[in-house]
């Protein structure tokens, strides 16, 4: 377990500069996969990593909002879901679908998220002091020491999500699992229909700012087309990239129309005048 | 001004390298301004290569105001700023300035609905369906196709803001060319969304009503009206709560679906 518990932490560590970063991993599905992968079970990793995906959809900072972390919340939801996972089956209770195994997964990664937001939270207002520094630096004329206060945060950002992990992998399993064995098992079962509804909600938060006016029929046609004809999403990007296409055409066409008809008002109002200066 | 560039593209290349790191000095003063005044040194180093210190130290200090955009988006404006910098006298500099903070505020919401709001989410969907599949070929082509379009829009943002300079914005505003490509994105985005939910959100119910020795069951009542009816109904009434919220109290909502859902559970209504 700390070997686990040291690579986890790693990973977190790499996955927490990407995302101050070139921002190429930052999503549960990339960031899970890999601590499913260290934990050694792809394929619980892949479905608690899925579920976080969907679940926290249209979650994101926006200016200077700082979201809840799902950087550090899917690594541990997943890394714990996994190792938790052998002691769900070892209480014999008939039913050990992968279900349970994602709503452990998704019941750990919320508070992490939360817990992980505070700590960025407190250095990203702590690190205001780079500001004076930064002016300071550049008084002899010479850019290079910039550089040096433009990287002075990075092994905080590596330790910041890289240390709670660790603790978490570390002592986290033998207390998780304890505290799953005295939780009633109607609540585990529960936890598993909640898992299946609580994607609706990231998928409406980003729905909030694209589902405007017309935008509705898209969205019921897309909704349609999946729940009458069972069509996977990859046929479905398609059709809706035609479907795209015939929306802007339709927009062009009005643009020109209404730049045409302002044309004919002006010919309309200059036609008098050009009749009286025939007379 | 002067004809031959003086920026060279080895130049735009070193500033992308350091767009990759623009956030690092992150803070709630000043945002990404660091980050920002950081990508410009390879610039500045170019056309203040032989001025005095005071001109040297004011170019920089230009670069201090405050900065926050999209990170994609920042690397137009990076290009951009390059390619004022350049062709402004010293009395002009002014332009620099207001150019960038003009710029910020409609390109971070560009950038942030375009790459962060649809892009991403559209990548994600394709790599969760297969994940769930339990396929691991999903997290591998989010990853490509995500990164494609991350990368090469930084890479081409930063040589194209610098090449177009400034007519870039004038003609955006004659074509409509963002408002078309948001358009498309934004079709292709709640397209996706919506089947989405019919694919992923799950709400059934065991319940049964009987009717004089007969027994409905109700699933089955809903899904002869439509498949997936309570799904939609749920995703409906989700989504008019975000909107009252406005985006607001995520994860006290996150929380409290997952309470409902555990309770409709243990009482049996869900399944």
């Amino acid at each position: 377990m700390l070997t686990q518990a040291i690579l986890v932490a790693i990973w977190a560590g790499i996955c927490s500069l990407d995302d101050v970063g070139p921002q190429m991993l930052r999503r549960p599905l990339l960031t899970g996969t890999v601590a499913g992968i260290i934990m050694g079970d792809v394929v619980q990793g892949l479905a608690i990593s899925a579920t976080l995906e969907l679940m926290w959809m249209g979650i994101g900072n926006v200016g200077a909002y700082s979201a809840p972390d799902i950087v550090a919340g899917s690594i541990i939801g997943v890394s714990l879901g996994i190792a938790t996972s052998g002691s769900i089956v070892a209480d014999g209770s008939s039913d050990t679908s992968i279900e349970k195994i994602i709503a452990t997964g998704v019941a750990l990664a919320l508070p992490v998220s939360v817990l992980c937001q505070q700590l960025l939270i407190l250095w990203r207002s702590f690190a205001c002091f780079l500001n004076p520094w930064a002016e300071k630096s550049i008084q002899d004329g010479n850019y290079q020491g910039l550089v040096k206060v433009h990287y002075f945060s990075t092994p905080v950002w590596f330790l910041i999500r890289a240390v709670p992990c660790f603790l978490g992998v570390y002592f986290g399993s033998d207390l998780i699992t304890n505290i799953l064995n005295v939780i009633p098992k109607g609540i585990i079962t529960g936890m598993g229909v909640a898992s299946k509804l609580i994607p609706a909600v990231g998928i409406c938060i980003l729905l909030l700012m694209l589902l405007k006016g017309r935008m509705w029929f898209f969205f019921l046609l897309g909704f349609m087309l999946t729940a009458y004809l069972k069509l996977p999403i990859i046929p479905i990007t398609f059709i809706a990239l035609a479907f795209a296409v015939l929306y802007d055409m339709a927009f062009m066409a009005d643009k020109n129309n209404s730049r045409q008809s302002a044309a004919q008002d002006n010919q309309v109002i200059n036609t008098p005048v050009e009749e009286e200066y025939d007379l | 001004m002067n004809s031959v560039n003086k920026i060279t593209k080895k130049d735009l290349n070193s500033v992308f390298w350091r767009i990759q790191t623009i956030p690092f000095s992150y803070n709630y003063e000043k945002l990404q301004t660091i980050g920002f005044a950081h990508c410009m040194i390879p610039i500045l180093d170019r056309l203040y290569k032989d001025a005095d210190k005071e001109t040297r130290v004011r170019a920089m200090k230009r670069h201090f105001e405050f900065f926050n955009t999209q990170v994609n988006a920042g690397a137009l404006i990076l290009g951009v700023t390059a390619a004022i910098e350049e062709k402004t006298d010293e009395d002009e500099k002014d332009a620099v300035v207001s150019l960038k903070a003009g710029l910020m505020g409609p390109f971070a919401g560009l950038g942030d609905s375009l790459l962060k709001f649809t892009w991403m989410p559209i990548c994600g969907s394709i790599g969760a369906a297969f994940a769930l599949q339990g396929n691991i070929i999903g997290p591998i082509l989010m990853f490509i196709i995500y990164n494609l379009v991350n990368i090469f829009t930084k890479y081409f943002f930063v040589h194209y803001g610098y090449n177009k300079g400034i007519d870039i914005i004038e003609q955006s505003k004659n074509s409509n060319i963002i408002q078309r490509i948001s358009n498309l994105a934004n079709v292709v985005g709640v397209m996706v969304l919506g089947s989405l939910i019919a694919s992923t959100v799950k709400v059934s119910t065991p319940l049964i009503i009987k009717v004089d020795e007969q027994s409905i069951k109700v699933q089955e009542m809903f899904d002869k009206v439509m498949p997936n009816f309570l799904t939609l109904i749920f995703a409906l009434s989700v989504f008019f709560l975000v909107r009252k919220f406005q985006g607001k109290y995520t994860v006290s909502l996150i929380i409290a679906v997952m309470i409902i859902g555990v309770i409709l559970s243990i009482l049996g209504v869900l399944h």
